[in-house]
């Protein structure tokens, strides 16, 4: 079993310097989320804890949230997790191929069994129907063993999570995210379609410092990141108090910059760190440079009616035959009554009149 | 498929479809009621009558000489009925939300009338309902008429209201939980409409017509 060295080792080992270490560690608690008196706690964990080892397996995914991950703008972060912990196992990252690289998975699970987290990146196919396989052994079987002795598991991004794209209707591989296949109360998921550099990072390494999964919301997601919805936190919210809408991509309601609710925006049913942290540094997110929120750290969210048809809009709203269709069901029925009513009343005239006769 | 998928999408699509249905069934059912030809000569003309008493209904205004007596009579049913069918119209028309229903179905939309203003009208939707259902109890003549049916009217018929207004303000669950509530409100009035008095906004115009018809046949200016 190789030699484990502390995080704070390792970076001394870096040259990062007692001044260095000091600062680094207050940025991590405030990245954390965490109160000021935590980062003495930080220091602490830092000192004492071991490099974490991480097993990155990807199955029905892009690579979007392995690249999303390398874009990470704090560069503490970054470090933390690409060199201070050890990445052990990643097929976008990692130099192995083949069979040198499922031997260097298997040892980094025996070695590190019980303490390695293994974060998830795209969706799994259901069962043995041949899809997503490596080294001939499928995505699920793989999932669960690797899973079995991890200490946590982290999905990342909406097809780990919920499935995403690939369990998008007619889901033709049967696929579903992390939490279908393994026990749930393992898994923390970090959706998004990627999802935002500091979300993965930081959940990793308040992993590292605390041994413990952070405060998580009914979808087992980081409150600290997936608290508010997009809208809560929008810059162009208060457009939409006031009732300024763009109603086309072109108009001079887009023009001026206000809120895109007509134009299929999801924001409001969104829970995304989007708005408060952004992207690229800090520059900017969807909503902010134009674009309607697409709900992508939402479940089902390929399926959640189109992306520029209004939130409030029926998912699937009724043809035009099946409107007339009730019309005339409704009519006849009613001209059945009709008929009856009047049969009954002519019986009963009838009636009436052979009792005078 | 979580709530808000279930009734945004089948509830929706099945409670629209019940309620053209179930309207269709009853308006053939009060044209086919079965009129009596009446043979008595008219003494005013009828068609006259019939259009005198539909512009009658539209143009219900509190100091119209011809429908003081109206509000003079129950000033209550009259400014909170009048509220409510107002508030009712501008909300299900011209809030941002509920456009984009109808721009859904239709295939266009229309310019909407900003939030604050429409949650006024929900607040003054609310009050005129509690109004009406103080009426109900207050009035002695309206107490008699009212049957279990009326209040599960204003009950179905205020729950949209309060719904969305807790869903504007943050009040009671997450959002896109009390959003599927507030949509399966109003997918359940749907289904109740054709079932109870609510469809008079249907027959409201045929019974108006009617009766201003019958009116002038005798002879009164309705």
């Amino acid at each position: 079993m190789p030699a484990r060295e502390t995080i704070y080792e390792s970076w001394t080992r870096q040259g990062i310097t007692r001044r260095g270490f000091l600062k680094l560690s207050a940025v991590l608690t405030a990245s954390l989320g965490l109160e000021y008196s935590g980062v003495t706690k930080v220091q602490a964990a830092l000192q004492s804890n071991a490099l974490l080892p991480v097993i990155w397996l990807e199955f029905q995914d892009c690579a979007g949230c392995s690249e999303s991950l390398t874009r990470s703008h704090n560069p503490t972060l970054v470090d933390l997790v690409l060199n201070s912990l050890t990445i052990d196992y990643h097929e976008t990252l990692m130099t192995a191929a083949g069979f040198q690289a499922e031997a260097s998975k298997t040892q980094a699970m025996q070695d590190y069994a019980g303490e390695y987290i293994l974060v998830v990146e795209g969706a799994i196919p259901d069962g043995t129907n041949g899809y997503c396989t490596i080294g001939g052994k499928a995505a699920k079987d793989i999932l669960t063993d690797a899973a079995k002795n991890a200490a946590a598991v982290i999905a990342v991004g909406n097809c780990a999570t919920f499935g995403g794209l690939p369990k998008a209707n007619p889901n033709p591989t049967d696929a579903g995210g992390v939490w279908d296949f393994i026990d749930k109360n393992k898994v923390v998921n970090i959706p998004g379609c990627p999802p935002i550099p500091e979300t993965m990072t930081n959940t990793i390494a308040y992993y590292a410092l605390f041994h413990k999964l952070p405060e998580l919301d009914d979808k087992r997601r980081p409150m600290a990141f997936y608290q508010h919805t997009i809208h809560e936190r929008c810059l162009r919210r208060a457009f939409y108090a006031e009732g300024k809408f763009a109603a086309s991509f072109d108009d001079e309601g887009y023009r001026n910059g206000w809120c895109l609710y007509k134009l299929g925006c999801k924001g409001p049913i969104t829970y995304n760190a989007c708005a408060g942290l952004k992207w690229n540094q800090g520059v900017s997110f969807p909503v902010e440079s134009g674009h309607p929120c697409l709900g992508c750290s939402e479940p089902n969210f390929w399926d959640g009616g189109g992306f520029y048809e209004g939130l409030s809009s029926p998912l699937d709203e009724p043809t035009l035959v099946a409107v007339l269709g009730a019309a005339a069901a409704g009519a006849a029925i009613g001209a059945g009554m009709v008929a009856a009513n009047r049969a009954q009343k002519k019986k009963a005239q009838q009636a009436e009149g052979k009792g005078e006769a | 498929m979580d709530l808000l998928e279930l009734a945004r999408g089948p509830l929706f699509t099945g409670a629209l479809l019940f309620f053209i249905g179930g309207m269709s069934y009853r308006l053939v059912t009060v044209i086919g009621m079965g009129w009596r030809r009446n043979r008595v000569p008219s003494k005013k003309n009828p068609s006259v009558g019939a259009g005198v008493s539909l512009l009658k209904g539209w143009l219900i205004f509190p100091f119209w000489p011809r429908v003081r007596g109206t509000f003079a009579r129950n000033p209550v049913i009259y400014i909170a009925g009048f509220l409510f069918h107002l508030g009712l119209f501008l909300i299900v028309l011209f809030g941002a939300a509920h456009m984009l229903v109808w721009k859904d179905l239709l295939g266009f939309g229309w310019p909407t009338i900003p939030l604050p203003f429409i949650d006024g009208l929900t607040v003054a939707v609310i009050l005129a309902l509690i109004a009406l259902a103080f009426n109900r109890l207050a009035h002695p003549v309206v107490r008699k008429l009212t049957r279990p049916g009326d209040w599960l009217n204003l009950l179905f018929v205020a729950l949209p209201f309060i719904t969305a207004f807790m869903l504007a303000h943050g009040i009671g669950p997450r959002y896109e939980r009390m959003f599927a509530v507030h949509v399966l409100t109003v997918d359940w009035l749907l289904v109740w409409i054709p079932l109870s008095r609510i469809s008079h906004f249907v027959f409201y115009f045929f019974s108006r017509t009617n009766y201003g018809a019958q009116y002038a046949r005798r002879g009164a200016t309705s």
